[in-house]
């Protein structure tokens, strides 16, 4: 009882912070920009693979590579912005344009990873190695590092967000763009920042992942997908939201997992959000329409 | 709305109508052109060495372009983002093949189950999602998608085959046809059905149900305010959808005697998707120039193997942002400047001037 106990609290903590990670990311872009990027895997991979370039083809440790990948990333992100983003702002098929845009460039980055590397799993080493043994269950370094670097992240992007010149002009865009717009805020330029900061934190959740989960040209849809979920649960563009639903949510799964098989995780999930979207509409944080962020 | 008005309003509306529904002037030759050709065309293909395989591409077309209709319907008409639609095809598929397999009925019996399950799977998916916005039904539909892919490989055995899919599914058989005599049966079929499900899905779009669906898409808050029920339409439009997606998805499985998992393969979504966005989102016949279009590229594209999916996947992303009309409208103008029949004269200039609402008829080329 209480090693699978222990097992289920542990993989749901490691399994939450990451889902958070991912959907920081998205939740950030929904708020200020009112995208919903589909491409979120993809740059996930984008991320992993360039890191996984490094080790492999350069032969350079993983705490060089790590970076790299962040920034490779975000920057792909927000190239992504530049080309296919950018020009559809503030056009009436916004929407449509942007979610078919981002469907397309997710299968396009599959496609272009399948012809650099292969379809075989990649192995990116773990920044740190070795594990503890509590309570019967393997506790690795690693995933205690994923866990602390998501937790302060939030903490970074809260403090961004609260304290610093670029963050509260996000907050302003996603607030009221037009007044924003008025007041001399950059919004195009700010749409940019939020998306290569989305981009770089997918990357670093997908370089961090890539010792637990592997990885291949189709790896990234699944955590695109509980991101998603976790977005939606706590909340559409609530940052607190993200955090909490992103363990709720991995604690949930564990512990289906463990108690009743991992064919049930899945399932298990969506019946849980079907509910939620049922009871709160709007997630577990949902502030309407008025104020996100 | 409701006409129930004096009878000389209903004169005077009458020659409106004309130019205010330019649905009303079918091209009755062109329609007509088509479905003969539709009919003597493979008589003359089975003629030539590669005809039967053009056949084999034409019925492979015909369904294609039903589930992208089906699928337009709701997306490019309805506004609704639902992913569902493998899904959905996938019900159809599996209902009659589960009945014709495992209960040995006949697949012409069984087939008719397969839209009627597909239908109440829609209503299933729709009830709880189709209250919510764009975003949840998004994620709300992939998820459906993905517990049908979960369900489908690791179900019960008479469902998941072993976790591959069903094959060994009777086939279609015409009495004694085999061969080509068979061939030319299956392509009479799948044209009866692309035909039934085109004219069902342009008299929706033209219907009062359609008109309340671009409505709402177009300015949802000033449609729910005239007193269109938003749930109610999404919920009937996502359903006929489904109807026609599922009817597809069922004589596809009797048509290759199987199906398998790899339905729910993320490139077959991108493909009908494809056919969508390069035909024209949103538009009565861009889907189904679209899926000629995915249809007869494809035997060019296998050339390339691995790049093709690179490539539609930018093509998908460069049209979306820089042509979102797509193909159709192109083809459409066109049409309509150099060979189209003469628009009819406005007639905001006959009688009495009236203020703004007949204004510019003649610009409105069309909801389809």
């Amino acid at each position: 009882m209480s090693t699978q106990f222990v097992q289920a609290v542990w993989g749901g903590v490691l399994f939450g912070s990451v889902y958070g990670l991912m959907a920081l990311g998205l939740t950030l872009v929904w708020g200020a920009v009112r995208l919903l990027n589909l491409a979120h895997g993809a740059i996930f991979i984008v991320g992993a693979y360039a890191a996984y370039w490094v080790v492999a083809f350069l032969h350079l440790p993983i705490l060089i590579a790590l970076p790299f990948g962040v920034l490779f990333a975000g920057a792909f992100a927000y190239a992504m912005h530049l080309v296919f983003i950018r020009p559809v702002i503030g056009k009436p098929g916004f929407d449509n344009s942007t979610l078919v845009a981002t469907v397309g460039i997710s299968i396009a980055v599959s496609a272009a990873a399948l012809l650099i590397f292969n379809p075989e799993y990649k192995v990116v080493p773990p920044v740190l190695s070795g594990s503890t043994i509590v309570a019967g269950v393997q506790i690795t370094y690693q995933g205690l590092l994923v866990i602390v670097t998501s937790l302060a992240l939030f903490g970074l992007v809260y403090a961004f967000l609260s304290y610093t010149r670029q963050g509260m002009a996000i907050r302003a865009v996603s607030q009221q763009t037009e007044a924003a717009s008025l007041m001399s805020i950059p919004v195009v330029q700010t749409y940019g920042l939020v998306i290569a900061i989305s981009g770089a934190l997918a990357g670093l959740a997908g370089v961090l992942l890539a010792p637990t989960f592997f990885l291949n040209p189709q790896s990234g849809f699944n955590p695109m997908i509980q991101a998603l979920i976790v977005t939606i649960f706590g909340g559409l563009g609530s940052i607190r939201g993200a955090l909490v639903a992103g363990f709720v949510l991995g604690i949930f799964e564990s512990f289906v997992e463990v108690f009743y098989g991992v064919s049930w995780a899945q399932p298990g999930v969506f019946i849980l959000i079907i509910l939620m979207l049922i009871v709160r509409p709007n997630g577990l944080f949902g502030i309407g329409e008025v104020r996100r962020l | 709305m409701n006409a129930g008005a004096l009878a000389p309003v209903a004169a005077a509306r009458a020659a409106v109508d004309q130019a205010a529904a330019p649905w009303r002037r079918v091209p009755r030759t062109a329609v007509g052109g088509t479905v003969v050709a539709g009919i003597l065309l493979p008589l003359v293909l089975t003629r030539i060495s590669i005809g039967d395989y053009v056949i084999t591409l034409l019925i492979l077309f015909f369904m294609q372009a039903v589930v992208a209709q089906s699928w337009n319907l709701i997306m490019g008409y309805g506004g609704i983002y639902s992913f569902a639609q493998v899904a959905l095809f996938a019900v159809g598929g599996w209902t009659t093949a589960v009945l014709s397999h495992s209960l040995g009925w006949n697949p012409f019996i069984s087939i008719l189950f397969a839209p009627v399950v597909a239908l109440l799977a829609a209503v299933g998916i729709g009830l709880p999602t189709l209250r919510l916005r764009g975003v949840y039904v998004v994620l709300l539909t992939l998820a459906f998608h993905q517990l049908a892919r979960v369900f489908a490989v690791t179900g019960p055995r008479f469902i998941s085959g072993g976790g591959y899919g069903l094959v060994s599914v009777p086939t279609f058989q015409f009495g004694n046809a085999i061969g080509e005599q068979r061939l030319l049966y299956l392509y009479y079929l799948a044209m009866v059905i692309f035909v039934i499900a085109t004219f069902a899905i342009w008299r929706v779009i033209h219907s009062p149900l359609g008109v309340a669906v671009t409505a709402l898409r177009d300015s949802e808050t000033y449609g729910v305010s005239r007193g269109i029920n938003q749930f109610r339409i999404r919920l009937i439009l996502f359903a006929i959808s489904a109807f026609f997606t599922g009817l597809a998805g069922g004589y596809m499985t009797h048509y290759n005697g199987g199906i398998s998992t790899s339905v729910f393969d993320f490139p077959r979504l991108i493909d009908l998707l494809a056919m969508i966005v390069i035909g024209g989102w949103g538009t009565f016949a861009g889907p189904i120039l679209g899926a000629g279009i995915i249809i007869g590229l494809d035997q060019y594209l296998v050339a390339i193997g691995d790049y093709r999916a690179l490539l539609e996947g930018l093509i998908l992303a460069f049209i979306a942002v820089f042509a979102p009309q797509g193909l159709w409208p192109l083809i459409r103008n066109t049409y309509n400047k150099y060979l189209g029949p003469e628009p009819p004269a406005p007639p905001a200039a006959v009688e009495q001037p009236t203020p703004d609402l007949g204004a510019t008829p003649e610009s409105s080329g069309g909801g389809a």
